[in-house]
């Protein structure tokens, strides 16, 4: 009997606390319900299907995987687009990280004026994203003049091999707007540094350890999970860039009258499955390496 | 001959010894925690960050520059950076082109409501997921992760639908009403900010105060969230941003009066040269340049003078929210 008690209480106790909690999260899993779970359910249907707007709605027919051959078959557009930008990611993405790892490092310093600089980097947070951006792109505003001065095309080919000169290429012409996606990033690890305790430099340095040994063996290894969410916060970011060919030709699918809403879904969802390929590609590599990093010592 | 090997070999060795020092002086500046010796130093570090700081102004300067040359400066190659004539009526071109007063009060509206609410929603959220008894936490936030990944192209179609059966196009409420349910712009970035800031508030703070007799909700708003100031501002301050620059969902949700300054933007080149209308080859037609220039300026100016007034408690409040595990 008194054992029963206790049981019902405590099992009150504990739906009191998960009702509190409950409350607190339901906000969200309302949300999440209503404009994410649904969305995707329904976009994943549309990309099975051949949806044909009719007055009053959408007409379904049924497809099958047919939507997701034809990217690759039918259309000769997308899978270039698709693989060119990804190459270009891949070039972006450690250009965006080692930029913003420099710059915080420098920006880490005691030096006067720093809030200043500290806000001239800060400040394409405020416009790298939209409307903006893409109006200075047009008119050529983000473009460096030595490029053209030096016509840097032949020896980029020389090193790079043909095949992929025109990626480094198209990445270097846009490398000022490209530096402008590390806004975020540089924040990242100027509040990454500040977890890394000043004791440990200052024990290194009565050891005798040069500013250098020190980046080596504290600083770097210390900023490996910073770089990692750098690493990953850049693709997603980059995955949406307003310059992004790949997201404009899935919007152009869209209103097409032969392709449509299905067709264009099946798009977006192949093209989701390259970054989460990439992205999981990133995690396993730093899971990897932390692991070993753990192991060793 | 002896005294040219023996100056050969001098100069390499002055050489050798110069270029040690400057390696070592840059190996100082790129990756020294003692920054302070020595003047060196303390140059290059500035002239590199001015060298990279010039390259992220340069735009805004362009922009500023172009906004303010009449037609007959902008074509001329000589004229590079500073007018012959600086003249406005570009700026009132863009104004009225843009409906400026109006789409301004539009786009203010969204991004104060809409990143209020997320403040407070995302705060709650992350404070549940980080302190607070939630069944199957492990997936929600794996969930919450997931929501950051889906790119919003994959469900802007449905959504779309969604809010036309609900009638909620061309309404603030297209933004407010998700942003409500926690499904706000990036909210789940903020989630996790606010989940990294709960965590590593101390338990003894909670348990305190629940042995004076608070009440969850008691401790969260009083307690928590004010400890918080410096985490929600920053959610704050990039909310305002992103939902002030953002096109994509607008360009879908919002079409006919209600559209904010990004949309406008986008639709300038249209409003000032109707007789190009479709023609979207000739975006950069010279004689509208500067007009869009100073649009694109006088969008931005809003926020940098937000950004203005609250850097310093932005900069260190990122570095004191712990943002990063």
């Amino acid at each position: 009997m008194k054992t029963k008690e206790i049981l019902r209480q405590k099992r009150h106790f504990h739906s009191k606390r998960y009702g509190i909690g409950l409350l607190f999260m339901l906000p969200w899993l309302i949300g999440f319900c209503i404009f994410v779970a649904i969305p995707i359910g329904w976009s994943i249907f549309m990309s099975l299907h051949k949806v044909t707007v009719v007055p009053g709605g959408f007409k379904y027919e049924r497809f099958g995987m047919q939507n997701f051959k034809d990217a690759f078959v039918v259309d000769n557009i997308f899978p270039i687009e698709l693989i060119t930008y990804i190459q270009q990611m891949l070039l972006m993405v450690p250009i965006i990280v080692i930029f913003a790892l420099l710059i915080s490092l420098m920006l880490n310093q005691r030096f006067p004026g720093r809030f200043i600089y500290r806000a001239i980097f800060f400040l394409p947070v405020i416009f790298a994203t939209g409307q903006v951006l893409s109006e200075l792109f047009t008119q050529g505003a983000g473009d460096i003049p030595f490029l053209e001065q030096y016509d840097l095309q032949p020896m980029v080919e020389k090193y790079v091999g043909l095949q992929f000169a025109t990626t480094v290429m198209d990445v270097l012409s846009r490398v000022v707007l490209i530096l402008w996606y590390s806004g975020v990033q540089i924040l990242i690890f100027i509040a990454g540094f500040q977890t890394i305790s000043p004791t440990i430099y200052e024990a290194v340095r009565i050891d005798g350890a040069s500013p250098w040994d020190s980046f080596w063996k504290i600083t770097l290894p210390a900023s490996i999970p910073f770089i990692s969410l750098n690493v990953l916060y850049t693709i997603i970011d980059l995955f949406t860039f307003p310059l992004n060919p790949v997201l404009q030709h899935i919007r152009d699918n869209m209103f097409k009258i032969d392709t449509g809403y299905g067709y264009a879904s099946a798009l977006a969802w192949i093209y989701f499955a390259f970054i989460f390929v990439l992205i999981a590609l990133v995690l396993w590599l730093f899971n990897r390496s932390m692991n070993a990093r753990r192991n060793r010592s | 001959m002896n005294t040219r090997l023996w100056f050969e070999k001098f100069g390499s060795q002055v050489r050798g010894v110069f270029w040690s020092r400057t390696a070592q002086r840059i190996k100082v500046v790129l990756l020294g925690r003692s920054i302070s010796d020595g003047l060196l130093a303390k140059l290059i570090l500035y002239l590199l960050l001015s060298i990279v700081a010039y390259l992220y102004v340069q735009p805004i300067l362009y922009m500023i520059s172009t906004a303010l040359k009449p037609l007959s400066d902008l074509l001329d190659p000589t004229v590079k950076w500073i007018p012959r004539v600086v003249t406005w009526e570009n700026v009132t071109t863009a104004i009225k082109g843009l409906k400026y007063p109006e789409a301004l009060r539009n786009t203010a509206l969204i991004a104060i409501s809409c990143s209020i609410v997320q403040v407070l929603i995302c705060a709650m959220t992350g404070y549940a997921l980080a302190k607070l008894t939630v069944p199957f936490k492990g997936l929600i936030t794996a969930l919450v992760i997931m929501t950051f990944l889906i790119p919003p192209q994959i469900i802007i179609i449905p959504l779309y639908v969604i809010y036309s059966k609900l009638s909620l196009l061309n309404t603030i409420f297209v933004f407010l009403i998700p942003a409500i349910f926690g499904q706000g712009l990036k909210s789940a970035l903020f989630i996790l900010i606010f989940r990294q800031f709960f965590k590593s508030q101390p338990l003894s703070l909670e348990e305190a105060a629940k042995l004076d007799g608070a009440s969850t909700a008691r401790l969260f708003f009083g307690i928590m969230l004010p400890l918080a100031r410096s985490a929600c501002l920053v959610v704050f301050l990039f909310s305002f941003i992103w939902y002030w620059n953002m096109y994509y969902e607008p360009s879908w949700f919002l079409s006919d009066n209600f559209t904010p300054l990004s949309i406008r933007l986008d639709r300038l080149e249209d409003v000032l040269n109707p007789s190009l209308l479709g023609q979207r080859n000739t975006i950069d037609n010279p004689a509208t340049e500067s007009s869009k220039m100073a649009a694109a300026f006088m969008i931005i100016l809003p926020p940098i003078v937000v950004f203005m007034f609250l850097q310093r408690w932005f900069v260190s409040g990122i570095e004191r929210t712990g943002i990063v595990e």
